[in-house]
């Protein structure tokens, strides 16, 4: 890029011949502005972007204020029990409607000159209409609120687009429904958003998150101090059960590997060496029972990080996560994590999920924040001309197209597979898909 | 006897520990900083609920930090001193300036005290100031008042940089 702004040619960014053992993207992909720019319109305001899970709009008039790229809007359960998202911002002037980030509400009132909206975003009141409006005006819809372009969810899980023009969640899914599944599928009544989050801002670009999330290279080195903390704690404190940390996959080889689910969603796995430790142990007779023997391998056995294009992440790992990143600019994240965990599960069970998210998952925790440090290297070292190239090939040659055999066992058609979660040909899926949606432009009317 | 039945020489010994703790943070004086904390303390920092509210109840819901006992103090500073926590090195520069501390009540050995406090953070990313309000539970042993609790409301969201015990 040349700290150009022009860039035309978005292929040249993505220099794909894995026939030719190539795969690289220019780093100027996590600095250009014009790039950036192109994201948010084509890729964040462009399709389905994931909003919030259901549990966070539990009752009718509960309302989770959020983002689609630049433009807030709001999701609201309506009174007679579907979702509706509309966009936040007063048909009248265009402030922000929702007086917090979520709450309960009949009508939502805009501070500023007392418009009122009901739950399925209609005008239902103007302060001193009759002074200022003919008597017709209102009731032609005009003044009410925009909803979002398409609305759905799956399994719990809410997704939103601007534009209309957007296929069929369940087909934007693709192969990674399936590990939503193992998510949603594991709890007997229910998944339900801990009380609690924290959002913090990472000095890198957006996509250095997404790769992150599936990077199972980095964990030997960069979280190695996270696993030796935890070893000397749990020998000092003879600790038992489900306090101990599962450490096999920080330590050393375990089975695991990566896929890339299509429409740019990835998978990682890694087998634990010490599920009972799991929160998710003690429902393992219930599971039994109710699913699949794949299933309950999937779900007892192997540790899972899921990235959904382009803007969420659904870990259930050392404990179970939401964490949704916000582009602020090329090279400004925000980042914001949720504690997800089965209802009614135990006590013992939930103060245990607690305990492992807060050691890991956190700025204030234990491992990721060494990740963000990481993170924000890999922007510093990508901002020169002559340090063009993240190189994304290891482990090609053992790269399978379609699925593997683990895949077949439960049900899903990846694009490709990798045996093991250092390889990176899940990255591959990730930067096409970024690409289409690059090339193929603006789906907002 | 001061105004609210306290006593001001327990009110002085109150503030020294305080400022104490601060400056053996911002001066990576980990083992005396280790040493004001009494053996079964709790550490605890609670997370945003809402806007408006922290959680509450420490063992069902999310906190940035919840620590159990001294140990788990002295894993931090095992990490930190490990060279190998990327967050830690090079480690940020931090001011901690204490104000407005309150002994709240005194029983026999047990203590309570709040107080507030602006850190000043210099990493590498640049600079940032951030608040704490402190509510403090402090036991005599053996004659020196220790920490017994740490609760620490960091009342900034959207946070730049690692958050360890030495910027709290």
């Amino acid at each position: 890029m040349n700290g150009g702004t022009n860039r035309s040619r978005f292929s040249d960014l993505v220099d794909d011949r894995v026939d030719e053992g190539v795969f690289r993207v220019d780093r100027a992909i996590y600095t250009d502005k014009a790039v950036f720019e192109a994201e948010i319109e084509r890729i964040f305001e462009g399709g389905w972007v994931f909003l919030c899970h259901e549990s966070q709009v539990a009752k009718p008039g509960d309302y989770w204020a959020t983002e689609i790229g630049r433009q807030p809007v709001f999701v609201m359960r309506q009174t007679d029990g579907s979702l509706g998202c509309f966009i936040n911002a007063c048909s009248h002037r265009g402030a922000v409607v929702t007086p917090l980030k979520q709450g309960n509400a009949n009508v939502i009132t805009c501070r500023f000159h007392g418009w009122v909206y009901d739950r399925g975003g209609r005008c239902v009141s103007i302060k001193n209409e009759e002074a200022g409006y003919a008597a017709t005006e209102r009731s032609g819809g005009r003044f009410d609120l925009r909803r979002i372009g398409a609305l759905d969810s799956y399994k719990g899980f809410v997704f939103g687009s601007l534009s209309s023009d957007v296929p069929a969640l369940r087909d934007h899914l693709a192969a990674a429904a399936r590990w939503i599944d193992l998510l949603a599928d594991q709890a007997q009544n229910g998944l339900e958003v801990v009380p609690g989050c924290s959002t913090y801002v990472v000095h890198g670009n957006w996509k250095l998150q997404a790769e992150n999330s599936v990077d199972g290279y980095h964990v030997t080195t960069l979280h190695s101090v996270f696993a030796a903390t935890t070893a000397q704690r749990e020998a000092r404190d003879a600790t038992a059960g489900m306090g101990r940390t599962e450490s096999g996959r920080i330590k050393g080889k375990v089975p695991s590997g990566t896929y890339d689910l299509g429409n740019g969603h990835m998978g990682l796995w890694a087998q634990h060496i010490t599920p009972h430790v799991r929160p998710i142990y003690e429902a393992r007779a219930w599971l039994e029972e109710k699913l699949k023997p794949a299933e309950v391998e999937w779900i007892l056995n192997r540790g899972r990080n899921l990235y959904l294009f382009p803007n969420a992440m659904l870990m259930d790992n050392p404990s179970t996560q939401i964490r949704l990143v916000k582009p602020v600019s090329a090279a400004l994240t925000e980042v914001t994590v949720y504690c997800i965990a089965p209802k009614g599960e135990s006590k013992t069970a939930r103060a245990a999920r607690l305990r492992k998210f807060e050691d890991f998952y956190l700025t204030a925790g234990m491992a990721t924040s060494d990740d963000a440090a990481a993170l924000e290297a890999v922007q510093d070292g990508s901002l020169g001309p002559p340090s063009q190239w993240n190189d994304m090939t290891r482990g090609l040659s053992d790269l399978v197209a379609g699925p593997d055999r683990d895949a077949r066992d439960l049900g899903f058609e990846p694009a490709s597979s990798c045996p093991d979660w250092d390889h990176e040909g899940m990255f591959h899926g990730f930067y096409r898909a970024w690409l289409e949606r690059l090339e193929k432009g603006s789906g907002v009317a | 006897m001061s105004t609210n039945g306290i006593d001001p020489a327990l009110e002085r010994e109150v503030t020294a520990l305080i400022n104490r703790e601060a400056m053996l943070l911002d001066r990576r004086r980990w083992e005396e900083w280790l040493d004001l904390y009494a053996e079964d303390a709790v550490y605890w920092v609670p997370a945003w609920a809402t806007e408006e509210e922290t959680t509450t109840d420490p063992e069902t819901q999310l906190n940035l930090i919840y620590l159990k006992n001294r140990g788990r103090l002295e894993d931090r500073v095992f990490r930190i001193e490990s060279r190998q926590s990327w967050a830690s090195l090079p480690l940020d520069r931090t001011v901690h300036v204490i104000g407005n501390v309150l002994v709240e009540s005194a029983e026999g050995d047990a203590v309570e005290a709040t107080a507030n406090c602006i850190v000043h953070v210099y990493g590498k990313k640049g600079a940032a100031t951030r608040g704490s309000r402190y509510d403090f539970a402090f036991r005599r042993i053996d004659g020196a008042l220790r920490i017994a609790r740490k609760k620490v409301i960091f009342i900034d969201d959207r946070l730049e940089g690692p958050v360890d015990i030495y910027h709290l």
